[in-house]
């Protein structure tokens, strides 16, 4: 299945990118971000939320979506 | 008057007469008059919101008027809730501004709040955001949340009729120095500029009763290619009953609104090589002659030489503060202002 990522904030900088594409099969959105943190392991050092089809949801959901974003808190004003 | 002054909102099906009486009624705190609180105080002031707090224990200075579209030159040095309220006075006078030169806490978030209806996150660090949630959480105030990280930003209406709060959507606060500051990173100041409209913008929907909150769903925008999202959250009751059946707000580890600039006597040793420098008067006891503080007037240009340490000092901690974010502003590192007062460093010295 082709999964489009988007990556926000602190994550562009862990992974050196904003978006990309990746063509896998995860059966839940955990084992998608394992892969993830195996392939960038800098993201092991922050918090942030997983999105799919614009839901927030949690890891234990299965992966059905073909859109992905992860999302870290900001901090800034 | 009134009617002249509103006279393009009231056309609005949307707003209209009983629509100005709730904007007129509405008593709301904006917490951090920066980059965020600016546009939002603004707006805010224009549309003739009855009353509006302004908190913020800052002092203007140079690296601020970038973005904080309140100020002016004059203003460097001075508070500024303050200055906010003295210049939006002058754009309407017949609304009650409130400032509050002062930092929220946790001891005096519950007094303050009672006061208002709806509390405005304009501030830039973790510490206050989950401090402003667990506050709005349990004196049922509705929380109009922003922030921004270079050129993306994020909106939400927290706790809004039973709805999400920040810990629903971020319920482990970050780690110590993983999301850098603005003042590490830099930002444009439009950034600030464009959330903080959007956050004016919920809060007075919010007033009005309109459609289209943004309860429950974060608005995240990326200003460099326009590519937009809007993401669903649920409510997570587990977060929320944290707090309330604790009664009280819980103060997050990572206590990032002063981490860059306050040090403790726990954090220094005597044998450090430290430029000590006495931003109090003369005639304020104790000396600390042991240490041979620098005195005022402070050269700017002798710090930029220096190679150690630089602390200041004062009674409270305070003083010492406001120096060094304005001496940080002008570009000197490696500087801390000493969270104790002066008579607890006399007797460090005295015990060293």
């Amino acid at each position: 299945m082709e999964i489009k990522l988007r990556y926000y904030g602190q994550l562009q900088e862990a992974t050196g990118k904003s978006e990309e594409i990746i063509s896998k099969h995860f059966s839940t959105i955990g084992q998608l971000n394992d892969y993830l943190m195996k392939s960038y392991p800098k993201l092991e050092n922050h918090n942030y939320k997983i999105a799919q089809n614009n839901i927030i949801e949690s890891y234990n959901n299965p992966l059905i979506g073909n859109r992905i974003d992860l999302l870290p808190p900001f901090s800034g004003g | 008057m009134e009617e002249i002054r509103y006279k393009r909102q009231i056309q609005l099906n949307e707003v209209g007469e009983p629509g100005q009486k709730k904007i007129k009624n509405a008593r709301v705190l904006v917490v951090g008059s920066g980059g965020l609180g600016c546009p939002i105080l603004m707006y805010l002031t224009g549309a003739g919101i009855g009353k509006i707090g302004i908190m913020d224990p800052d002092i203007v200075t140079l690296s601020n008027l970038q973005r904080q579209i309140l100020f002016t030159e004059k203003d460097i040095g001075k508070n500024k809730a303050i200055c906010a309220q003295k210049h939006l006075k002058k754009m309407n006078s017949k609304i009650k501004l409130k400032a509050f030169p002062i930092k929220l806490t946790h001891e005096n978030a519950t007094k303050h709040f009672y006061e208002f209806d709806i509390i405005v996150d304009g501030t830039d660090n973790f510490y206050s955001r989950y401090l402003i949630s667990d506050q709005c959480i349990l004196q049922n105030k509705i929380m109009v949340y922003g922030a921004i990280q270079k050129f993306e930003g994020q909106i939400s209406v927290f706790n809004y009729r039973n709805g999400p709060s920040y810990r629903c959507l971020f319920p482990t606060p970050p780690k110590v120095g993983e999301i850098p500051n603005c003042q590490d990173i830099g930002v444009l100041g439009v950034a600030p500029g464009i959330i903080g409209i959007l956050q004016a913008t919920e809060i007075i929907k919010v007033i009005l009763d309109l459609d289209g909150i943004l309860t429950g769903k974060l608005f995240v925008l990326d200003l460099l290619n326009h590519k937009n999202s809007i993401l669903d959250f649920k409510k997570n009751q587990k977060e929320i009953d944290k707090i309330i059946s604790q009664g009280k707000t819980i103060p997050i580890e990572n206590n990032d609104c002063d981490i860059n600039i306050e040090i403790s006597l726990n954090q220094i040793h005597l044998k450090e090589e430290i430029v000590w420098i006495d931003v109090r008067e003369i005639d304020e006891l104790p000396r600390l002659t042991q240490l041979s503080p620098l005195k005022k007037p402070i050269s700017i240009n002798s710090l930029k030489k220096s190679r150690n340490k630089i602390i200041a000092f004062c009674q409270t901690g305070l003083r010492s503060k406001s120096f060094i974010k304005m001496i940080k502003d002008q570009g000197i590192r490696n500087c801390f202002s000493l969270k104790e007062g002066a008579e607890q460093l006399y007797n460090w010295v005295l015990k060293n």
